[in-house]
């Protein structure tokens, strides 16, 4: 029955898709050519009152080159955040013409308008997105006039391709290949630095995981140093701690436990599994940085799990998108194997998401976790905040909602003649500012094609690398760094209590389609990403989850 | 086909008509014998089947076992034998270790036992279903035989690996889902053999000699006919093993099959797949005893077909 709501909805999809693809075109174009001559009228998008919104209040263009962010708390993270790839901006004009009944049109998924260095000139299904240079970037122009980006799932045919000359530049080499790459005078590899985590999620609302003595034996059951060593590249380190310890406040309090496994069967007697139980392992088989070899990690944590504990796990692969489904919706009965990237350099990104109030994912979220975070978060300086962030920590080792494991180093690999060769740590690479020996086109692939390239309703990294070369945020990140720098904003900067942003826009920048970046743009961005009420709020599927994560979305009506 | 073969099959013939006594199944295992390449086949069949039974004694290590900590290996390894100059320091693992750390030639002995057991379960059950609704179908004629036709006409119209896959994502990914699923797209081939034989049979004297004797539907059916359509449901069966094992190594290496840490070859090889350069010993030696299981059922196979071949006699 589901699965025949499931067609039927997909159908819909597709038609109405069509539907908008066929009839959406010439309808409100027509009149907007007024809006880039006529004088500026500002734009302004509220929400009644801090109750009917998240952190974002308001966003008005003050005049037009200036915008203000109304904020219904300080946010210190504000400008890591805003720099961010699914908040860049789009014209506004183009925002409304693409906006489609349902879902965004075909051309605004695959044809994205904005104001970086690249702009798309074929996406060919299944096969590459292509890209030229925009003569009219008001920065440095790329390097190279023709980018094109590839992928394959497989890492041994990404390394083939690029040792054969064929490409230019590869993501994720596999662990094995680092060595290889290494040793090849006609190649470079440049490491990633491990802003990641990888763990192994449990959901509390299942027995046996309602019982902490369980989630604390199978921390203690887990060799994390055998999983590093055997199955991680080198700059892969044992997770003391969620967040990676790069980041500020990320390792304040106690390290995780120590691999002790009679101490584990200890505990699992005492919550009443002396002979241990039977469970279920899932997990995608889908590469991920924080997660070089997933079945090898799956096999070997199947035999830990038996050797340490007598657990029996029985391994079920299961495909990605049902598998980010089920997890993040807490539907899993056994462990399974997730993790996560950093999008932005600070510890809100890990901690907040994963352990805040209103996520599911390991069941019922602790009190004792989610209370510190968001005291903390309200924090500028990160030294006011370490007590909280201590007492976070400290909760999740107490209370271990998952089992922390390793932070996955991984790398990119470039035919030597490449010039600044990127593994940026944010997985946002910007080709852009590399040379390809002198060659025109620069080829990079990476392991899989995107999903659309509307990235404001995105999350995974394929397509958002892609939608890096085109669009550009108020900030960006630095190159190959974490540090934010301004981009479309000359500069943002909040009043006292860092609840009101007020960012100077950079004038004289054009978007692809010729029309000028002005304030309302930004305005008309936010709108269609923020207010669930507008017409303007359709993406691909709608969720726009990273604008509801970190901003959290205005004026949501309730559920039918 | 030489003179000098025709020969020997017509002298072969002429001994055969000599002695009234040597039954259909000496004539064939004799001409089977005199083929090199299906003696070769079936020689690797039995030896295969003597590796399956003697596993646990073959294999050095337990095939799930990991080394770590256990030995001072590392993962993926190159292969190591003392015959061939591996200092005598080091354990010997002569096809290397794992992605897993585990011994790669005790998890290929062990995956013997796996194919095998594929390959005779998946045609059994398909012969078996296959005979009787073929059987069925010729012997009745009329509605039931075009019912049963059409829908292993349905069946045959797919490509038999994608009806596989297709079979194991409805019933769940797994060893014996994937056994069903190559047993189930198997049946259409042994149920139009085995109707093409019937109909050729049902009307021969024997078998009218038996009706007129009073003779029930079920012991004409199996009593009378089976027994002399044997032939070509044999030929077929053991073409058909190799065609399973192949079939559930290919489900195995796309993950359908046997789950890990199952030592299957099709799943070792799928799991190793990126190593290929790094570690082509992970690659090789699973792909290798797939393509030499199948080779043996195969030139068993051919083999056989000659030698109960009746235009041959």
């Amino acid at each position: 029955m589901k699965n025949k709501i499931v067609v039927l909805f997909s159908l819909l999809v597709v038609a109405s898709m069509l539907l908008a693809a066929c009839g959406g075109g010439t309808g409100p174009g027509a009149s907007d050519d007024a809006q880039d001559s006529g004088p500026f009228v500002a734009k302004k998008l509220e929400a009644a009152d801090c109750d009917s919104t998240g952190i974002i209040k308001a966003v008005e263009a003050v005049d037009q080159y200036t915008v203000t962010f109304t904020l219904c708390q300080s946010d210190p993270a504000f400008l890591s955040k805003i720099a961010f790839s699914p908040f860049a901006i789009y014209p506004e004009e183009w925002i409304e013409r693409t906006a489609g009944e349902e879902s965004r049109t075909s051309e605004g998924l695959e044809k994205p308008i904005g104001t970086g260095p690249y702009m798309i000139s074929e996406w060919k299904r299944g096969e590459s997105v292509n890209f030229k240079a925009f003569d009219g970037y008001w920065g440095e122009q790329p390097l190279a006039e023709t980018l094109v980006l590839r992928w394959q799932s497989e890492a041994a045919a990404r390394l083939l391709e690029l040792q054969s000359g064929t490409i230019d530049g590869i993501d994720n080499l596999g662990p094995a290949d680092f060595d290889v790459v290494a040793a090849d005078s006609n190649l470079t590899l440049v490491e990633r630095p491990a802003l990641n985590i990888f763990y192994i999620g449990m959901t509390n609302t299942f027995a046996p995981y309602d019982d902490v003595r369980v989630r604390q034996a199978i921390a203690y059951g887990i060799d994390q140093q055998r999983i590093v060593d055997n199955f991680y590249p080198a700059g892969s380190e044992i997770a003391t701690h969620f967040t990676p310890c790069a980041i500020p406040n990320a390792c304040a309090g106690d390290a995780w436990y120590p691999f002790d496994p009679a101490k584990g069967r200890e505990l699992l007697a005492d919550a009443g599994f002396p002979e241990g139980f039977s469970t279920k392992i899932y997990y995608r088989d889908v590469v991920r940085g924080y997660l070089p070899q997933v079945p090898n990690v799956a096999q070997d944590v199947q035999a830990q799990l038996k050797a340490n504990l007598n657990i029996d796990a029985e391994i079920v692969v299961m495909e990605s998108g049902a598998f980010i489904e089920a997890s993040s919706a807490g539907q899993l009965d056994g462990l399974y194997f997730l993790g996560w990237g950093a999008d932005y350099p600070h510890v809100t990104n890990f901690l907040d998401y994963h352990f805040g109030s209103a996520n599911p994912q390991f069941g019922t979220p602790h009190p004792e976790i989610y209370e510190n975070l968001e005291k903390g978060s309200q924090i500028a300086d990160p030294a006011e905040a370490e007590p909280f962030y201590t007492a976070a920590n400290n909760a999740i080792k107490e209370l271990v909602p998952m089992v922390i494991v390793a932070h996955g180093g991984s790398g990119t690999a470039y035919r030597a003649d490449v010039t600044n060769p990127q593994a940026s740590p944010l997985t946002n690479e910007q080709f852009a500012v590399s040379d390809p020996g002198g060659r025109d086109v620069f080829v990079f692939m990476q392991n899989a094609e995107p999903i659309s390239l509307f990235c404001a309703d995105e999350t995974d990294g394929e397509s958002l690398r892609a939608c890096d070369q085109v669009m550009e945020a108020l900030y960006g990140y630095e190159v190959n760094g974490t540090a934010v720098v301004p981009m479309l904003a000359t500069a943002c900067t909040p009043n006292e209590d860092l609840s009101v942003w007020t960012c100077t826009l950079r004038e004289g920048v054009k978007f692809h389609d010729g029309t000028s970046f002005d304030a309302n743009d930004v305005v008309t961005t936010f709108t269609m990403g923020l207010d669930a009420s507008s017409p303007l709020h359709k993406g691909n599927t709608g969720v726009f989850e990273y604008y509801d994560y970190l901003w959290g979305l205005m004026n949501l009506t309730p559920a039918e | 086909m030489t003179n000098q073969t025709t020969s020997t099959v017509a002298t072969l013939d002429a001994e055969a008509i000599s002695l009234e006594s040597v039954s259909l199944w000496r004539i064939t295992w004799r001409r089977l014998f005199r083929r090199k390449s299906s003696v070769v086949g079936l020689g690797i069949i039995v030896a295969l089947l003597l590796i399956a039974i003697a596993a646990p004694w073959i294999a050095p290590y337990d095939p799930l076992q990991v080394l770590i900590g256990i030995e001072d290996v590392k993962i993926r390894q190159a292969p190591c034998i003392h015959m061939l100059g591996c200092p005598q320091d080091q354990p010997q693992h002569i096809m290397g270790i794992d992605g897993n750390v585990r011994d790669q030639f005790s998890r290929l002995i062990f995956g013997t036992r796996v194919s095998l057991f594929v390959g005779f379960s998946t045609v059994t059950f398909a012969i078996v279903i296959g005979t009787i609704l073929g059987a069925l179908g010729g012997y009745f004629g009329g509605w039931i035989d075009n019912v049963i036709m059409r829908v292993m006409d349905v069946l045959l119209a797919f490509p038999s690996l994608l009806l596989a896959i297709a079979i194991v994502t409805v019933l769940g990914p797994g060893l014996i889902n994937a056994l069903l699923a190559i047993g189930i797209v198997s049946i259409p081939a042994y149920a139009r053999v085995v109707r093409g034989s019937v109909l050729s049979v049902r009307e021969m004297e024997y078998v009218s000699a038996s009706r007129a004797l009073g003779g029930g539907t079920f012991h004409i059916l199996f009593v009378r006919i089976l027994p002399n359509i044997l032939t070509p449901l044999i030929v077929q069966g053991t073409l058909g093993i190799a065609t399973a094992i192949l079939d559930a190594a290919a489900l195995s290496f796309l993950g359908l099959g046997a789950q890990p840490p199952t030592p299957e070859w099709g799943s070792m090889l799928g799991s190793e797949r990126n190593q290929i350069f790094t570690a082509p010993h992970l690659v090789f030696f699973p792909g290798f005893a797939i393509m030499l299981t199948v080779l043996a059922f195969n030139l068993l196979g051919d083999g056989l077909r000659d030698a109960l071949d009746p235009r041959l006699k």
